[in-house]
């Protein structure tokens, strides 16, 4: 009886990597999570703190989706929170200081994110700088930066139009939401499906095997830069519409939150493995736990402790996969 | 003229001379063991040959037409293929995933290219199927095979797309008699086919039954181009060494 | 009917009753929501102090959260709307700047919840353009805060007195800390025309930076005569570099909120004096007056609570009322 049972389980393992991309035990962990805390509060429950959660966790959620791709590829990306500072602030100073019409002042936010990205690859890729020093630079640059440009204040009053991604419900659901489900889905094809996603792992597993196989590691590496500058500024455009102006104090420690996200959701920290499904999870784990404490009133700093452990333990049992599967 | 021929290839890192002037052909079903000491430059050689590193002099033409503004992509693309010494698989990915790293087949859905899946399956299953290799299975990440399997999966991904050239760097190297007969069978098997092969190897009694010729590499000179119908052990290590203490040596190779 | 029957049904519309009536006061009172930025700052602590009294002693329900720190914006605003799930009838909140609460605070206006602005970290002019109309925002007046710091620092040092002065400022941009550092420096123009102010840096609410920022000041001028700190945390820092140059005693040091750690070093004769906040006021006048208001009374759009000077003396002689206020 145990046989049958310990292989069935296995076989729902296996079916839920291959054809969903996600690890079953992340999916389960959610569900447990969030039926404790509807039992726990009376006010989890509800249309409208799910729609909560989800708005909490569409920033995080566009960076840990960066994270993910660089993290696949055996990089990193310390700078993803100040970038999104940065990009939040160029935006809303090109259209508050510049009068510069809506789609510019998106394509601004969205490009210095990826300008940051490029610096960040080009080093790395050119002058073989490892990806932590550089992105560790990038985090003080970008903040730097971004308070010069503001002069350390927040830049308000962006266009209507703008705002209105950020504040608008369309069918009663947040713009920031349909924006985050929106890329989540695209970059979830894009790397479990594509040719570009598959190449991405491959260099994070072996960047021998990729570099024999013709894959030209350096030029993907850069790409791979320049998106997750892209998806920070993103991020940035999300939080600046939501409050109506660029923080030059925005996102400050989130580059450790989305990689967190990223490894509760399966992804390997050395590279080789990944999937957005399974970051969004894992991003829906940490905004299940803090919207639940939130309801409960809770102190934050338990809150921090609750979701250190809940790394730890996924990593647990990432690692517990990992040796049973390969040989020693 | 061969198929693969190289002339004068020269290369240095640095201050630090590695190829002096190397000379080499191949020709389509010739089996060219390349023999030499550690350092000797074999593996630096190979690695011209493939793209990974440039020659500062001398040419490479395959089938005629010179090869050296090629990718490492492109010269897969025209028929080099190499079963490294260490495999250079990814090990987190399953079996059809690394026989087709870098050329997976593609389904165009609304004008954008998705990754074929399905039919990766089936042609690695049917590669692996012709290669006789007994794999787990096809769907596990290759990390959690045996070495002998993994180098199966690595001769797959070098045989899959009609290769002209297969260079293979130490393939015995680890394996058991068995096995070790096997991969020697799988050269003649290509020889027959005539793919031309260049074969990597310290084991000089696998190098000595399975080749038409050796050259031999001595600090990064071609000191011998032996025809091994006519060659001896003994000849060959003293090419090898390069002359001093050679019975000694001979001796020693003989026995394994 | 039976007996039985009539006390069961006299029971029942008793028990009724009483019901109506608690429900009744519970809707009355409805629950109070008091977002802070960070507990870990005593003058934030303090201030919540405040906050929990007031309501305690008025018998309304309240719930209080903070997050980890006061750059946490996102965060703040997602506790923010997570709190507006309880259906409070007034939020009381100390913003982190002056636009990172704002959806939540359009929200809680269109859901007729009454908005208190804690200390004033909100920017009339972006509520306005913003249609948020909040109930009233108090504080303390920063500038004057600023002017009586200058006021005790010539009183020290003699109005004719010259020579350097350094000002370190707040978090770069922040309303209050600006406020403080020019309240000071203007008055200290007006009364003492001979002293200079040699460097007004910022030093982020940061007692580290706040300390090496005082260092490298010493080093340049070693003369200084006084130093300004736009908040006590930073003017501690500054205190330990000065005793640390062996100059304790020739500097004049202030700083502004008057909270524990403050009092602790002036009493021990490091700090030379602090313009006390009473955050502990502010909380427990904030709770009174939102209540007034929810029941239907006026209450002013800006209400100021005064600040006070600690020094050595006033806290030795225990007599100034406003002591039981300082936490």
């Amino acid at each position: 009886m145990p046989m049958t049972d310990e292989r069935l389980w296995t076989r729902v393992q296996s079916f839920s990597i291959d054809q969903l991309h996600i690890r079953i035990e992340s999916l389960i962990v959610l569900i447990l999570l969030g039926a404790l805390m509807a039992f726990l509060s009376p006010f989890f429950l509800s249309v409208s703190n799910f729609m909560n959660i989800l708005l909490a966790t569409s920033t995080i959620g566009v960076l840990a989706i960066a994270a993910t791709f660089v993290l696949s590829s055996g990089g990193l990306d310390l700078s993803l929170g100040s970038v999104l500072g940065l990009s939040g602030v160029v935006g809303a100073a090109v259209a508050v200081k510049l009068n510069a019409p809506m789609p510019i002042a998106v394509a601004a936010t969205i490009g210095a994110g990826a300008a940051a990205g490029l610096v960040n690859g080009l080093i790395i890729t050119r002058a073989f700088v490892p990806a932590f020093i550089v992105t560790l630079g990038m985090l003080g640059v970008a903040r730097g930066l971004a308070l010069v440009i503001s002069d350390g204040r927040v830049i308000y009053g962006l266009p209507d139009a703008m705002v209105y991604l950020g504040q608008g419900r369309p069918l009663g659901i947040p713009m920031p939401v349909i924006i985050f489900v929106v890329t989540a889905v695209a970059m979830h094809v894009l790397l479990a499906y594509t040719r570009y996603g598959r190449h991405t792992l491959a260099i994070g597993d072996s960047e021998n095997a990729a570099r024999t196989s013709g894959i030209n590691v350096d030029r993907h590496r850069l790409s791979l830069y320049v998106l997750s500058g892209a998806l920070a500024g993103l991020g940035g455009l999300l939080f600046a519409t939501r409050i109506n102006s660029g923080d030059p104090t925005a996102g400050i420690t989130y580059e450790l939150t989305a990689i967190t996200a990223a490894i509760i959701g399966g992804t390997n920290l050395f590279g080789g493995r990944g999937s957005i499904l399974g970051t969004m999870i894992g991003a829906l784990i940490m905004g299940v736990l803090q919207n639940g404490l939130n309801l409960l009133a809770v102190q934050s700093y338990y809150q921090q402790m609750a979701i250190g452990a809940v790394l730890v333990f996924a990593v647990f049992i990432d690692q517990w996969h990992v040796r049973k599967e390969s040989r020693v | 003229m061969s198929f693969l021929e190289l002339n004068g290839i020269t290369k240095s890192f640095g201050p630090v001379g590695v190829l002096h002037g190397v000379n080499l052909t191949v020709g389509q079903g010739e089996v060219v063991g390349l023999v030499g000491d550690n350092g000797a430059g074999k593996s630096t050689l190979m690695k011209i040959v493939t793209g990974m590193y440039t020659a500062d002099e001398g040419t490479i033409t395959l089938d005629g037409a010179s090869i050296l503004h090629n990718s490492p992509g492109e010269r897969r693309n025209l028929g080099i293929e190499m079963i490294y010494q260490d495999l250079a698989l990814a090990r987190q990915q399953d079996v059809a995933s690394n026989i087709f790293l870098g050329r997976e087949p593609v389904r165009k859905v609304l004008g954008m290219s998705f990754v074929d899946r399905a039919t990766m399956k089936r042609d690695a299953q049917t590669m692996i199927d012709r290669l006789g290799a007994r794999l787990p299975a096809i769907n596990r990440p290759v990390g959690s095979f045996s070495g002998g399997q993994q180098q199966s999966v690595a001769i797959a991904r070098a045989l899959t797309f009609g290769p002209k050239i297969v260079i293979m760097d130490e393939p015995t190297a680890a394996l058991a008699v068995r096995e070790v007969q096997s991969v020697l069978d799988l050269i003649r098997q290509l020889k027959d086919e005539g793919i031309g092969v260049i074969l990597i190897s310290h084991r000089l009694n696998d190098v000595l039954s399975v080749t038409d010729r050796i050259a031999v590499l001595h600090q990064g000179r071609v000191s011998a181009n032996l025809t091994t119908s006519e060659t001896t052990m003994t000849d060959v290590v003293s090419a090898i060494v390069g002359g001093a203490d050679m019975a000694e040596a001979a001796a020693h190779e003989s026995r394994g | 009917m039976t007996i039985s029957t009539k006390m069961t049904t006299v029971g029942a519309a008793a028990i009724a009753a009483v019901l109506a009536a608690g429900a009744a006061n519970a809707q009355d009172e409805g629950e109070y929501g008091i977002l802070m930025k960070t507990l870990a700052n005593p003058f934030w602590g303090a201030m919540g102090e405040g906050v929990e009294d007031g309501a305690e002693e008025a018998g309304l329900d309240y719930f209080i959260q903070a997050v980890e720190s006061d750059q946490a914006a996102e965060n703040q605003l997602n506790v923010c709307n997570t709190m507006l799930q309880r259906e409070p009838v007034a939020m009381i909140t100390a913003a982190i700047n002056s636009t990172n609460l704002l959806p939540c605070l359009s929200q809680a206006e269109e859901a007729g919840i009454a908005i208190v602005d804690l200390d004033g970290n909100l920017d009339p002019e972006i509520l306005a353009a913003e249609n948020i109309d909040i109930t009233f925002s108090i504080g303390s007046d920063n500038v004057q805060a600023g002017a009586q710091g200058a006021e005790y620092m010539v009183e020290q040092l003699g109005s004719d007195a010259t020579g350097s002065i350094l000002v370190i400022e707040g978090l770069a941009g922040n309303v209050t800390g600006e406020q403080r550092a020019q309240g000071f420096a203007d008055r200290l123009g007006e009364l003492a025309p001979g002293l200079e102010i040699v460097a007004s840096l910022p030093g982020d609410w940061d007692r580290g930076k706040a300390a090496n920022i005082t260092n490298d000041i010493l080093t340049r001028n070693p003369n200084l005569l006084g130093i300004f700190a736009a908040n006590d945390g930073m003017a501690l820092g500054a205190v330990e570099s000065v005793f640390g140059a062996n100059k304790g005693g020739d500097v004049v040091v202030i700083g502004v909120d008057g909270n524990s750690d403050a009092v602790q070093s002036i009493q021990d004769g490091r700090l030379t004096a602090s313009v006390a906040q009473l955050p502990y006021l502010v909380g427990k006048l904030a709770v009174e007056n939102v209540q007034a208001s929810i029941a239907g009374e006026d209450v002013p759009d800006r209400i100021t609570v005064p600040t006070l000077v600690l020094t050595q003396e006033v806290l030795e002689a225990g007599e100034e009322p406003m002591l039981e206020f300082v936490k």
